[in-house]
């Protein structure tokens, strides 16, 4: 579904990612593992067009979204629940969610009626402004407001981060019924329990390049796992 | 009490004008940060536009304002193209527009000064002079009802304020973010032209018009606040209101009242920055 090619893109003059290259297939779910720093959300940013310079190949369904803008990409079934959820506060729950659905083709209510029978906290807190939301609710609303386009792939930077335990096995229940429909997961995750334990395949990416992919059943074994990233960092600069 | 409802309803009128332009100002400022002075240069060539088509090809006032405003729709949407998307496309920050929009300015005053003669030219009236403020101060208020109800109500209006809160996230939704740029440009050049089309009866089309008109419009968007809509409204009364009490009642030379606005521009820019309504947090 997702095929990613020698992906250069950066910022600056360097550039943070050089050349990833990563695959992602129909129903899958796959996390994205690595340090601080390392390009995890240059890449979701390259992804989903926020960032201007990118060269390499991004093949969604046989389209190369390198050269598309970030609109155009939504419109492709590509959606990105942001690092840091990035709900507009001063918006309803519902405002919130009808701007997810600026690209939808298809039939507002049932995407309404989706999310709102994934999160129900949702649905009762709809006429409320955004900013009032707990954190894990900004998160429910941040991956509600990402569904509203209708999305074949589905993009979540760090969707557990500085979440409480609870709210936690919550969102994940929701993203496990997501995975049941079918719908495919890219994932940024820090913490490797949850990467693990939640993915069926996990690429590492250490400063910029994609340093080791592995099934997560193997990966979960290896003797090294608590010094993952230092092991491969170090076998990475020699 | 004649002679103060008199000054009211004349400030009002004002103060609708200021508002207008203040509005201009405010639906490129929201989504894109840009302070666009060339306000004032569009609100004068709307007022040639209306000298052009009311005065010389006598035109029913509402064919000829209807074709005014479409002609600065299309103002607006060229000006983005040509002086503000290429820099934006370029990764240039908000300054480097901005310093675009004065060359704009400057090129649009030079091309009205050698375009017509220099005297001031008549506008007519759209209705009866005596009836004329109560004229702008109806239109005006439908403007900005018109564009609460845009920015509240529907999603193109909810796309254009997501972006002003945050464009990356804005863009993540799929609101496709040139084509709001190249929205609210051709919208604030309308808004701006509608203002220089009701003043212009007043005050005569002159190619000097632009710039005191882009200070009061300012003047007013800083009085209320960036925030909301009825800001620039709110802040044009004031500044209207304030100009003229002080030129009636004030014991100061009338020149001296045209420096009203600059005044307060300065004690809000120390005092208050953020204008008096704050946006929604």
């Amino acid at each position: 579904m997702l095929h990613i090619r020698d992906l250069t893109a950066g910022y600056g003059a360097a550039p943070v990612l050089q050349g990833v290259n990563l695959h992602v297939d129909r129903g899958e779910t796959v996390a994205l593992l690595g340090p601080n720093g390392a390009g995890k959300s240059t890449l979701m940013a390259a992804l989903t067009g926020t960032i201007r310079n990118r060269s390499g190949e991004v093949s969604f369904e046989n389209h190369n979204l390198v050269f598309e803008a970030s609109h155009a990409i939504v419109s492709r079934g590509v959606a990105l629940v942001p690092e840091g959820r990035l709900v507009f506060p001063p918006f309803s729950v519902e405002d919130n969610l009808r701007l997810g659905a600026v690209r939808l083709k298809g039939r507002l209510q049932e995407r309404y009626d989706f999310v709102y029978g994934l999160f129900p906290r949702l649905a009762e807190r709809r006429r409320q402004a955004a900013g009032t939301l707990s954190g894990g609710e900004q998160q429910m609303l941040a991956i509600g407001r990402a569904l509203m386009s209708n999305p074949r792939l589905l993009l979540l930077d760090e969707p557990f981060l500085g979440l409480a335990p609870k709210v936690v096995a919550e969102i994940r229940a929701a993203l496990e019924k997501l995975r049941q429909t079918g719908l495919t997961l890219l994932m940024v995750e820090q913490k490797l329990d949850i990467a693990l334990g939640f993915a069926s395949r996990a690429y590492v990416l250490i400063k910029g390049r994609v340093a080791l992919e592995e099934g997560t059943a193997s990966l979960a074994r290896r003797p090294d796992l608590r010094d993952l990233y230092f092991s491969l960092a170090t076998a990475h600069n020699a | 009490m004649q002679d103060f409802l008199e000054l009211a309803v004349s400030a009002t009128a004002s103060g609708c004008v200021y508002g207008l332009i203040a509005l201009a100002y405010l639906l490129m400022i929201r989504p894109t940060g840009i302070i666009n002075f060339a306000v004032g240069e569009w609100a004068m060539v709307a007022a040639f536009g209306g000298y052009v088509l009311l005065t010389q090809h006598e035109l029913p006032y509402p064919l000829g304002m209807g074709i005014v405003l479409a002609f600065m729709l299309l103002v607006g949407w060229v000006t983005e193209r040509i002086a503000v998307r290429p820099l934006v496309e370029k990764g240039a920050g908000v300054l480097a527009p901005i310093l675009a929009l004065l060359g704009v300015l400057v090129i649009t005053r030079e091309i009205i000064s050698v375009s017509f003669p220099p005297d001031p030219l008549p506008v007519p009236f759209a209705v009866d002079i005596q009836y004329y403020k109560y004229f702008v101060i109806g239109i005006t208020l439908a403007v900005f009802v018109a564009a609460w109800l845009f920015f509240e109500k529907t999603v193109w209006g909810r796309s254009f304020e997501a972006v002003a809160l945050n464009r990356r996230a804005a863009a993540l939704m799929g609101i496709n973010l040139s084509r709001v740029t190249a929205f609210s440009f051709a919208g604030g050049a309308a808004v701006a032209g509608l203002g220089g089309l009701l003043v212009a009866p007043n005050i005569s089309a002159h190619y000097l018009m632009g710039v005191p008109l882009a200070i009061q419009g300012f003047t007013a968007l800083v009085i209320g606040g960036v925030g909301r809509v009825e800001g620039a409204l709110l802040g044009g009364l004031l500044l209207a209101f304030a100009e003229q009490f002080t030129i009636r009642y004030a014991p100061i030379p009338g020149g001296f009242a045209q420096g009203v606005p600059l005044l307060f521009l300065m004690i809000f820019l120390i005092m208050r920055p953020t204008g008096l309504l704050k946006a929604r947090a």
